[in-house]
């Protein structure tokens, strides 16, 4: 009975989180019907980091893993960040010019895109 | 290392086919060389995972981009792809981590050992379900003409044959990640059924951080190419 005890709790814990992230999902399926503009995708990445944290902390056990698990984890989170801000820097001052190989099918979409900057 | 890792941490029994240790130095010996593997096999998936991250970053950074530019032809897109079923699938998913979070918890707990190769067994129907789904939806899309390229039939507003080709890029790698990790579960399902010595917990458990991962990403695309434009 000892013995069964934490690993009962364990179940308990996944079948929470669980009930947790199929609530989760169906609110941010809810979400993106009502009329909230560009809060539409906030509201549904908000959700959807929540729904990670759940699953990285009760089903991957990151809290458990080791300090060098949590290192690895973090500097992933941190490179990310940093790659997407570089790109974002990037990207946000630059024009958008189709290189000449593209095809005219291709370039359809970029060229109006690119107009109307 | 959590010490309910029994396994992991070098408390459990040798198994049946594992080498007698010679006197109780070799013991000790061999229980902290399986201890140091049990944290270097899940580290070693930490990491793995770390990269593939960075991996489908670029991805949603490709996404953030097109959406940013063209977001009219992003909603009128995404409203053509099947809430229905992407909500199905996203239901599997997070089902299925479930399953395998429980079976890793009840590996080599003498009380539950016989559950987790039905659990990872579940996990893997589950991920096969999941991809028959995508595959119907990759049918349904083909026939309307929302494949990207000469036959695309959406005309406008630009933009929207952009979010088409990262929806099908995207959803193509992450089932070609979901199909290694049934593969993986079914061979762990066997394995575990089995007791297998190439089965221990820290492989189960560096699998199912795999299969988590993988559902993390689904968490992920499911907002941002099923809930797109659905208000407006």
């Amino acid at each position: 009975m000892n013995d069964a005890t934490p690993h009962r709790r364990r179940g308990r814990t996944v079948l929470l989180a669980w009930l947790a992230l199929l609530a989760l999902m169906l609110a941010s399926l809810g979400s993106a019907y009502l009329p909230l503009g560009r809060w539409n995708v906030v509201v549904g990445l908000v959700i959807a980091t929540g729904k990670s944290a759940i699953v990285v902390w009760w089903f991957m056990r990151l809290a458990d893993a080791g300090a060098l698990a949590r290192i690895a984890a973090a500097a992933a989170l941190f490179m990310l960040a940093t790659q997407a801000c570089l790109s974002g820097v990037d990207y946000a001052t630059r024009f958008v010019e189709p290189a000449a190989m593209q095809q005219p099918q291709q370039l359809r979409p970029l060229r109006q895109g690119g107009a109307a900057r | 290392m959590s010490t309910e890792h029994s396994c992991a941490d070098g408390a459990c029994p040798p198994r049946p086919g594992a080498p007698a240790s010679h006197g109780a130095g070799a013991t000790a010996s061999h229980a902290l060389d399986r201890a140091q593997r049990g944290q270097s096999a899940l580290l070693g998936m930490w990491v793995f995972l770390a990269t593939e991250l960075l991996f489908f970053g670029g991805l949603f950074m490709a996404y953030l981009y097109g959406r940013t530019h063209w977001p009219q032809g992003f909603a009128e897109a995404g409203r053509h792809t099947d809430v229905v079923l992407g909500t199905l699938n996203t239901g599997l998913l997070l089902s299925s981590s479930a399953l395998v979070a429980l079976a890793v918890a009840s590996h080599g707990q003498p009380p539950r050992r016989g559950w987790s190769p039905w659990l990872l067994g579940g996990a893997a129907a589950l991920g096969i379900a999941f991809l028959s789904i995508k595959g119907l939806e990759y049918r349904q899309e083909w026939r309307e003409g929302l494949l990207p390229g000469p036959g695309f039939t959406l005309p406008r507003p630009e933009g929207a044959e952009l979010f088409f080709m990262l929806y099908f890029v995207m959803t193509a790698l992450h089932a070609l990640h979901l199909l290694i990790g049934v593969a993986l579960m079914a061979l762990f399902a066997w394995g575990t059924a089995r007791v297998a010595p190439w089965s221990p917990q820290r492989r189960v458990e560096a699998a199912g951080l795999y299969w988590h991962f993988v559902d993390v990403v689904w968490i992920f695309l499911y907002p941002l190419l099923y809930l797109v434009g659905r208000a407006s």
